[in-house]
């Protein structure tokens, strides 16, 4: 697979960082999957990152804190891990990071006309939320997002909008400025994963939730 | 050791190493103490630099380093420094951390710690040691310039690194980004056939 579309630099650098929320982890995990180059830009920034850690001057630990970990060392582990994660809602969706293949998944649902989406279930509530989002060929939409950016990764399939052709692999990182027409020009159905920023209030009214951004 | 620096960072590196392995293989407590005196302080000063408060700074130091002692048996020396790998073990914990103690709740229960293996072939840098992709992003970093270093310094630390870099640098958020893109640049220029 050739890719021909990377998150933008500064988005890798927060990704290696940690500073994205879960969702917007999850899209790019996805993009790194198929691409070594950004892996490689990845694992150096982790690199500096553990430099940069090393080299900080130290704050004093509170009173007892290495003995309050001690003290819990043969215990059932750390509190801040989540618990055992049920089903592998997403075991055949081909191109997924490993840790989201086991996250669990709705149904498919009918959004518009050739268009489906099947909600990704984060482990925990992020302030974006994730969905694969499957178009017939030939599916033309309006991308359009005012809530906030929008990232897609390319799982299957590929569509074009005036930012260029984007194929399996490639990553499309929308920042909410731009209406694009967005074609789906592959012969097989177009598979992305898309991680959305938007109001949680909204969570579970998917038909409303999508309005703004899929205008037949 | 071939990649000894003047500041002794290698030896220090492969002493970390074998003090992680000390605790995969034999559960060596001295061992954990050692790499807790260490990093915890550490890790804890970059939780509060991120804007966490000095008691979450402090639980969350206390829960990497547990994390540190569960998964010492992940850690392979091969393929990766023990810095960066303690480093990516807080940076997985910290994920959205922050931003849900801005919403109020600081529910440290069910927070997550997912295992980002994205990995999946071999690595572009196989092959080469971990202490010379360490030494030689060390060596990297010296080639850049002091704006580019304090920019990707800063970037570790806040969701809003971007707008506040400018901010502390005063300089436009647009210099921001052209900086730090000219310094990752000049970083994968300087590894070459690593990256």
């Amino acid at each position: 697979m050739t890719i021909h579309h990377h998150p933008p630099e500064e988005l890798l650098v927060a990704f290696a960082a940690g500073l994205l929320d879960l969702g917007q982890h999850v899209a790019v995990a996805t993009h790194l999957v198929g691409c070594p180059h950004c892996r490689a830009m990845v694992r150096t920034m982790e690199h500096v990152g553990g430099l940069v850690l090393a080299d900080l001057p130290p704050t004093a630990m509170s009173v007892g804190a290495l003995a309050a970990v001690e003290a819990r060392l043969d215990g059932p582990g750390s509190s801040l891990a989540v618990p055992p994660r049920v089903g592998a809602g997403l075991a055949d969706v081909p191109g997924l990071p490993p840790f989201v293949r086991e996250y669990s998944a709705g149904p498919w649902r009918w959004i518009a006309p050739k268009v489906h989406l099947r909600a990704i279930q984060l482990p925990v509530a992020s302030a974006t939320r994730v969905f694969l989002l499957r178009s017939r060929p030939g599916t033309k939409m309006i991308e359009h997002t005012h809530t906030g950016f929008e990232m897609s990764c390319v799982l299957s399939g590929s569509f074009v909008h005036a930012g260029g052709h984007f194929g399996p692999g490639d990553f499309d990182f929308g920042d909410g400025t731009d209406d694009h027409e967005i074609m789906i020009d592959s012969a097989e159905d177009c598979i992305c994963l898309v991680a959305m920023q938007g109001d949680l209030k909204l969570n579970g009214m998917i038909g409303r939730l999508l309005q703004p951004l899929i205008r037949m | 050791m071939v990649n000894e620096t003047p500041n002794g960072a290698t030896s220090d590196a492969a002493r970390w190493a074998a003090l992680i392995e000390a605790v995969a293989t034999r559960g060596d407590r001295a061992a954990f103490a050692a790499l807790f005196e260490h990093f915890a302080p550490r890790i804890k000063t970059f939780m509060r630099r991120s804007g966490a408060s000095e008691q979450s700074a402090d639980e969350f130091a206390q829960e990497a380093l547990l994390a540190v002692w569960s998964k010492a048996r992940l850690f392979d020396p091969g393929s990766v420094g023990a810095a960066a790998w303690i480093f990516t073990i807080a940076r997985n914990l910290r994920i959205d951390v922050l931003r849900r103690e801005k919403r109020g709740g600081r529910d440290h229960t069910v927070e997550i710690d997912p295992e980002f293996h994205v990995d999946e072939g071999p690595q572009p840098d196989a092959g080469l040691a971990a202490s010379e992709v360490e030494s030689r992003v060390r060596d990297a970093l010296t080639h850049l310039s002091e704006d580019q270093l304090r920019v990707i310094e800063l970037s570790f630390f806040d969701e809003k690194a971007h707008a506040e870099i400018a901010q502390t640098l005063q300089i436009p958020l647009g210099t921001v980004k052209s900086r730090l893109r000219l310094a990752m640049n000049r970083l994968r220029g300087q590894l070459g056939d690593f990256s």
